[in-house]
């Protein structure tokens, strides 16, 4: 991400400790976090269902794609995130259990948060001196660096994310990756530091508050140096984790067995409970939905929820429906209203565009309020650190949108008859289709013409809603997209999607060009707060200062309908991944 | 007919080099005539929000930066003389024909191909043989008895067949003997060699959904074919001489009437074996059709490139057949 510099931010303190003050329910170490549900509908929302310490059986994963990669250092799947854990111990993750507890950000390879200098540019991790890879060496600190300095190679791992690139200092902007390097032991990045065995340590360029959440992204779990076989890391990955590879047919099957160098006592958010679990890849989406309900599987890996025939059968019967759950997925829809498009660059014209909107059309578009998502009213959705509600332009009270304020708000502008404006739209994703059509109805009430154009997915961003230029010269005031943050606090949310400086001449993400110094200011005192409540106060804050620029229409926050098999033990939603952890699964 | 064998695989390799040519262009020349860069290509092959730099490194690496005819002829020379590849840690080589490394996987492309052959193989092969055996056996029945039930039930049946699309039938069957009752539950490939009768249980339900489709068409065809034959003055000649009915049926109008048969049985093998798409993306089977879907999705173009030359591979290879067996079903030809 960043394109912009990470000013201001005084990294204070051990941020690990977020918002949310306790963990909820027993906080069981072993992953059980809340409370125990029965069989219910939406039980493994907020409780664990089934739990258990059961251990043997097989638990069988079904994926209608491929992973991007099963390299810890190349992935960038919300799934593979959550599958990942299965196999490493990354510096840090997120605590597993129900609810709101399992945003906490928590030391999983470290012994505790980083301990950040008081100039904010040093973090310092302390590595747990006992764990072992699977082969029964111990994991060292030089393990670590070499794991984030090979990401440095983006020829062999171009999929994950560019955090460390951007973030350290030293030579971090020219470094080219171990393989490339010629310094002795390969150990050349110089903004990693391992002064011992157990230690590392972190120099960054800018003071960056939000480190231990780039620390609890999968790039940090541990690899051997000469173990790593480079762009084939992926077919065996060296595990720390509780399971290791047994067999991987690349893209086919993958076949997980107990590392017996595990120790539970130092991974306490991951258990060990089946003998075996597989991963079937690039199956049939109806086949993985058929096969969870007649109990041939164990897991639908995508976490996106049921396909719409057996979401049908599901919430027809009762019996069914109380195995299954419909958590936020962390995931919002929405429409970019862009700032500098005349006459969207008046905000009374977008204000009257966030009034006009049929909301239940649009959330009708996204496949409902089971599989599409709630209707959403401000841009952070609920599972966002420090989310509060409210409905500036009365999402909630009036869906179906209000006329006479969308007029009003169109004479504030200069424009009562309306006016004409472009809608970009990807044209090969059926439900943004229907929401991009749904929207200009809904428009159209009030006087406001719109042409739609629709563009390929995979080209989208990189040619034509991030290309500012392309944006101004067709017109396009109004921008569907998506977006879900890398990490669950306010700072990950907001700062692609609206900070001034990252808006860029390509491959945009701040697509509404937003820069309203007031959200701009508060995302840099964001992460220079130390006090957990008061930092995070300022993720509703800026929240509803874009929606009072009206630089977003929010639509859904979307939602995906999960089957939860009854064979499963331990089951519930870990809120940040918004699918079923899949790191504490066993089965009956 | 050596020669003409030769002559034939020689026009093979031609053909094949100008389908290489034409897929390419496709692939890697019209993006750009449309307009794109090779930075806007490479940012397909790279994470969400990347930098500019990683963008251009994998710009660098894909060569998506020279001139098509240079990436073009480097594809050619992989072809014929093999490719190094660098995994970082070691550099790996990738023999002839080696058709490149996927821009996705980093993986080579070859071997990923061959690995999903048998499972292409062993699908089309079943369903060959159930459609031909079941289609033809209909057919030369219905023609002979032409306008009875029989005649009229199979050819409303052949007609129901050819007009249901394979994902309809196959889900259908799923549901019914996968699922419903699960007599063929957890449709998943096994080898032929690790368990030859787990092979065939699973593989039968593909199996009839792939000869359902192409049984009614055969079917139509043979019955057609045998009405016309079975009117022919030879026929006629054959039973005035005194031979057995089935002799005349066989041997005289039913070889007669498999000319046609065997042309497009040719073709449709050909085309099966390059990827049977509908029938393994429904039942998950991982073959060559699950390999160019998921290959098109990632627009991972080496993949493209290499499953459409295998898939033309096999329709001029199976087109040859044809012609050799035309030479032994028809004596006319041989002269």
């Amino acid at each position: 991400m960043k394109r912009r510099g990470f000013t201001g931010l005084a990294a204070i303190g051990a941020v690990a400790t977020f918002a949310l003050a306790a963990c909820g329910g027993g906080g069981s170490s072993s992953g059980g976090g809340g409370g125990t549900s029965s069989a219910a509908f939406n039980a493994a929302v907020t409780g664990v269902v089934n739990p258990s310490n059961h251990k043997g059986g097989t638990i069988s994963f079904g994926l209608s794609s491929t992973p991007d990669s099963t390299d810890p250092g190349n992935t960038y799947y919300a799934f593979m995130w959550n599958f990942t854990r299965l196999y490493t111990m990354p510096l840090m993750t997120y605590k597993s259990c129900p609810g709101k507890c399992g945003l906490q950000v928590v030391p999983d390879l470290a012994t505790a948060p980083g301990v950040v200098s008081n100039n904010g540019l040093t973090w310092t991790y302390h590595i747990k001196p006992n764990v072992k890879f699977e082969d029964g060496t111990t994991v060292t600190s030089q393990d670590v660096k070499y794991a984030i300095e090979r990401t440095f190679d983006r020829t062999l791992f171009p999929l994950g994310p560019s955090y460390y690139p951007l973030l350290l200092g030293g030579n971090a902007s020219t470094y080219p990756g171990p393989f490339k390097d010629r310094s002795k032991n390969l150990m050349g990045l110089t903004a990693i530091a391992t002064p011992n065995a157990t230690t590392v340590v972190f120099h960054l360029a800018k003071p960056f508050a939000d480190f231990n959440y780039v620390a609890a992204i999968p790039q940090s779990a541990p690899v051997p140096p000469n173990k790593d076989t480079g762009a084939n890391y992926q077919l065996h990955p060296i595990s720390t984790g509780p399971y290791k590879f047994q067999s991987y047919q690349l893209n086919k099957q993958l076949t997980l067995v107990p590392n017996t160098f595990w120790n539970p006592a130092t991974d306490p958010n991951a258990k060990q409970l089946a003998s075996k679990i597989t991963v079937t890849m690039n199956m049939n989406a109806n086949d993985i939905d058929n096969r969870l309900l007649a109990g041939d599987l164990s897991v639908d890996m995508a976490g996106s929820g049921v396909q719409a025939a057996a979401r049908a059968k599901i919430l027809s019967s009762p019996s069914l429906k109380a195995q299954a759950d419909d958590p936020v997925s962390g995931f919002l829809w929405f429409a970019y209203l862009n700032t500098v498009v005349k006459p969207m660059n008046n905000v009374y014209c977008r204000r009257a565009i966030e009034y006009a909107a049929n909301k239940v059309n649009q959330q009708t578009a996204y496949g409902g309020p089971f599989a599409g998502g709630a209707i959403a009213s401000t841009v952070a959705p609920p599972n966002v650190i420090g989310y509060k509600k409210f409905d500036l332009y009365e999402a909630l009270t009036k869906p179906q949108g209000d006329v006479a304020k969308a007029k009003a708000e169109l004479k504030l502008c200069g424009q009562p008859n309306g006016f004409t404006t472009g809608i970009a739209y990807r044209s090969d994703r059926p439900k943004e289709v229907a929401a991009a059509t749904a929207l200009q109805q809904a428009l159209s009430q009030v006087g406001i013409k719109t042409t739609l154009h629709g563009y390929p997915a995979g080209t989208y961003y990189a040619n034509f809603a991030g290309v500012p230029k392309y944006v101004h010269q067709h017109d396009l005031g109004i921008l569907f997209g998506g977006w879900a943050p890398d990490w669950p606090d306010g700072y990950g949310f907001f700062d692609f999607i609206s900070a001034g400086n990252t808006i860029g001449a390509a491959g945009n993400t701040n697509i509404e060009e937003l820069n309203d110094p007031v959200v701009n200011n508060d995302l840099n005192k964001f992460a220079s707060v130390t006090n957990a409540s008061v930092r995070n106060s300022y993720t509703s804050k800026i929240d509803m200062q874009i929606m009072k620029d009206a630089g977003i229409l929010p639509e859904v926050y979307a939602k995906s309908l999960l089957y939860r098999s009854p064979k499963l033990t331990n089951v519930y939603v870990q809120p940040y991944y918004g699918m079923y952890n899949y790191a504490v699964l066993g089965t009956k | 007919m050596v020669t003409f064998i030769v002559r034939r695989l020689i026009a093979t390799v031609f053909l094949l080099i100008v389908v290489s040519m034409i897929t390419f262009a496709i692939f890697f020349l019209i993006p750009r005539l449309a307009g794109q860069t090779p930075y806007q290509l490479a940012t397909q092959y790279v994470g969400r929000n990347p930098t500019r730099s990683a963008v251009l490194q994998i710009e660098t690496k894909l060569g998506l930066n020279e001139p098509i005819y240079v990436q073009y002829g480097r594809f050619l020379r992989g072809l014929v003389f093999g490719e190094h590849y660098n995994a970082g840690t070691s550099t790996t080589y990738c023999p002839p024909p080696c058709f490149g490394y996927s821009f996705k996987t980093q993986q080579p492309v070859w071997p990923q191909m061959v690995s999903d052959m048998p499972v292409t193989a062993s699908l089309a092969a079943g369903g060959a043989i159930l459609w031909l055996i079941g289609g033809v056996t209909i057919g030369v029945i219905s023609a002979l008895r032409r306008g009875t039930l029989f005649d009229r039930f199979s050819m409303g049946l052949a007609l129901a067949g050819v007009s249901l699309p394979i994902f309809f039938t196959g889900l259908i069957s799923l549901e019914l003997f996968s699922y419903k009752w699960p007599i063929f539950p957890n449709v998943t490939y096994v080898s032929l060699t690790t368990n030859p009768l787990l092979w065939a249980r699973n593989l039968v339900l593909p199996w009839i959904t792939l000869a359902f489709l192409y049984a009614a068409l055969y079917a139509r065809l043979t019955r057609a074919g045998m009405l016309e034959t079975m009117g022919e003055d030879y026929i006629r000649t054959a039973r005035a001489k005194g031979l057995p009915e089935r002799t005349v049926i066989v041997r005289h109008g039913l070889r007669a009437a498999l000319t046609p048969i065997i042309t497009i049985f040719g073709m449709d093998l050909g085309a099966l074996l390059g990827g049977a798409v509908l029938t393994e993306t429904t039942f998950s089977l991982h073959g060559l059709g699950l390999f160019t879907i998921l290959a098109i999705q990632n627009q991972d173009l080496p993949e493209i490139l290499g499953v459409t030359m295998l898939a033309a591979f096999f329709i001029v290879i199976a087109n040859l057949a044809v012609d050799v067996l035309y030479a032994v079903v028809d004596p006319r030809v041989r002269k």
